[in-house]
């Protein structure tokens, strides 16, 4: 309130200046401004004192109020969106829209599926991975490589021109092994049935 | 009010007369106890009511002794400036019961004078009025019957009597006591206190104010005698107030800690997520409605120019609507036990940080969740730093995905800690 109260201040200020070097009304109309700002100070100032003079009770039992009104216009307002969701229909076209582009955008630069395995430090293997963006591409990589018993670890996944990149630490859940040749033929399996 | 005491006046003045002796002993026992508890109490924040109850009991027994036998200016004055006292602690103070009372005390102040001179009738033509308020079963006795069994019952009724002398003049501070009917919790002072002589003072003072209120509410409680039904009111107020606070603390969503100031803080928290999000509901709707406008102007080329119009225009009208309305940004961050998530929201673009201090499938688990979310990953960049995880994650919200921030993180959160309690932490390997 405080805003507004000075925006229009703001406004009837420049306004007034600009009339009063022409008009005698123009005195009424700072006088006004005054009167304005001063009933707007007033209300503020009462506004402050009788928060002040509230009490332990009503002021927690205000902030339950207070609380519950927001929480539903929380809902309210999701409600609303859901509605307005669920309303929209363009929404089937654009996800192939999406993954035609990202083949295409793949093709353009010369992004190739690709697969690199090394094997550090002991039993971790370092991994890279190229693929074809899809939506939920990266979950659905996750998601095999974790039922199938393996996780990454210090991972770094980086998207660009339709390509997703993973590059990571590769290493087996429980502990198993595997070769580098083995885990690069798994990889490109995985890609593949993606 | 003045006359009620009036009325009784004539009838028990003799009974007065010759039991106050035995009673001023006990005044002056109470006295010293209160006097203790008053400066013990002085600098204690809760038990300001029980200062001020006190200080109007101290008040009264000053007032009593200077009636019955020394008629010292100087107790006068001092019950004045203990009044003061009262009123002076009282008035930033927390319980309305104690507001009430202490506006008691100021009013009372000035009453002071005169009440003395009703002292001279007898003090205990109260007593019958009590006995009236407080259905117990003093009542079919006669004022001196009352009187005897007070040294029996602590001592309570004693306080009653000058207190209700002095509470009788100010009927205009009724109105703060009466905002509290509703809890049904009558005013009375502070924090009950075990059975000393002090805590009868302010059962007194309690009853009091109850019969000078509402001689329903002091109907109600106990009809055993007057000594439990204050401190039932006393206590019922003392618990509706807790009630309140768990009211408060079964609102907000993740209590940390039962004690009352982390409730306060929790709720503040809550409070200020909720406007948060209730801006970004709004925004979004907003931008959705101006969306869905733009893409009926796209499907048919004809009309909704008016529309689609309307809705840019009013936007670039104005320029702080505009910067508001086309560019949304939020952030916060939220916490949990194991887990601590960061989400920025710049337009269309979100930026999550995920911290956490045990080692679960992070990577998989947010993905799957960011997918639900329908926001696409565009960047991952993490791992273990010591017993820690770290994550970034850069990601877009899709094309008509109403997501604002508070729900991602708050979905991140859960989805992190039930994982917690379903996978016991096992030794990182």
């Amino acid at each position: 309130m405080e805003f507004l109260g000075s925006a229009s201040d703001a406004l009837c200020i420049a306004q007034a200046r600009r009339r009063q070097v022409y008009d005698d009304n123009s005195m009424y109309k700072s006088k006004n401004l005054h009167a304005e700002r001063r009933r707007r100070q007033k209300l503020g100032d009462r506004l402050l004192a009788l928060r002040s003079l509230m009490n332990k009770a009503t002021i927690v039992e205000d902030a339950i109020t207070y609380i519950q009104m927001l929480q539903r216009n929380v809902k309210v307002l999701s409600d609303q969106l859901l509605e307005i969701d669920s309303l929209s229909v363009e929404e089937d076209e654009k996800p192939t829209r999406d993954e035609i582009n990202a083949s295409e955008q793949m093709k353009k630069y010369g992004i190739k599926e690709d697969v690199k395995v090394t094997g550090i430090d002991g039993n971790k293997l370092w991994i890279r991975v190229v693929f074809e963006k899809k939506r939920g591409g990266i979950a659905k990589f996750l998601e095999a490589l974790t039922s199938l018993g393996f996780e990454l670890t210090d991972a770094n996944v980086a998207t660009s021109k339709g390509a997703i990149l993973v590059s990571s630490c590769f290493k087996g859940i429980y502990g198993n092994a595997l070769g580098v040749e083995q885990t690069k033929k798994l990889l490109q399996e995985i890609i593949r049935n993606m | 009010m003045y006359e009620e005491p009036g009325c009784f006046n004539p009838n028990k003045s003799m009974a007065e007369r010759t039991d106050s002796g035995a009673f001023q002993k006990q005044f002056e026992e109470n006295m010293k106890l209160s006097a203790d508890e008053l400066s013990y109490y002085h600098h204690n924040h809760q038990e300001d009511a029980a200062v001020s109850a006190m200080e109007l009991e101290f008040q009264k027994h000053l007032a009593f002794n200077v009636k019955n036998g020394d008629d010292d200016p100087n107790e006068l004055l001092s019950n004045d400036h203990f009044n003061w006292n009262a009123g002076g602690i009282g008035i930033n103070q927390d319980d309305p019961q104690q507001n009430g009372h202490r506006s008691f005390d100021i009013n009372s102040l000035p009453q002071t004078p005169d009440l003395l001179n009703l002292f001279h009738l007898p003090r205990y033509s109260l007593l019958p009025n009590s006995s009236i308020s407080f259905t117990n079963s003093n009542h079919d006795t006669t004022p001196l019957g009352f009187i005897g069994e007070l040294p029996a019952s602590d001592s309570t009724s004693v306080w009653y009597d000058p207190l209700f002398h002095l509470n009788l003049p100010p009927q205009p501070p009724l109105p703060p006591l009466l905002s509290l009917s509703e809890g049904g919790a009558n005013p009375l002072f502070g924090d009950e206190r075990d059975s000393s002589g002090v805590t009868s003072y302010q059962d007194g003072d309690g009853g009091m104010l109850e019969f000078t209120r509402d001689t329903a509410c002091i109907v109600r409680g106990s009809e055993t005698g007057k000594m439990t039904k204050p401190s039932t009111t006393e206590r019922q107020k003392r618990e509706h107030f807790g009630t309140k606070f768990t009211v408060l603390r079964n609102l907000v969503p993740k209590p940390t800690k039962p004690d009352r100031a982390s409730i306060l803080g929790d709720a503040i928290e809550y409070i200020k997520q909720l406007l948060s999000t209730v801006n970004e509901l709004k925004l979004l709707l907003e931008r959705k409605r101006c969306g869905i406008e733009r893409s009926k102007r796209h499907k048919t080329e004809d009309d909704a120019e008016g529309d689609v119009d309307s809705c840019n225009i009013r936007p670039l009208d104005d320029p702080e609507q505009y910067y508001n309305g086309s560019v949304r940004s939020s952030w916060l961050q939220r916490k949990s036990k194991d887990t601590e998530v960061d989400v920025r929201v710049i337009d269309d673009e979100v930026t999550i940080k995920l911290f956490q201090r045990k080692k679960i499938d992070c990577l998989l688990l947010v993905s799957e969740v960011l997918d639900e979310l329908q926001l696409d990953l565009h960047h991952v960049a993490g791992g273990q730093i010591g017993n820690y995880y770290s994550f970034l994650f850069n990601t877009k919200i899709h094309e008509g995905s109403s997501v604002y921030a508070g729900a991602i993180a708050n979905k991140v959160i859960e989805v992190m800690d039930r994982e917690y309690a379903a996978v016991p932490p096992t030794s990182s390997y």
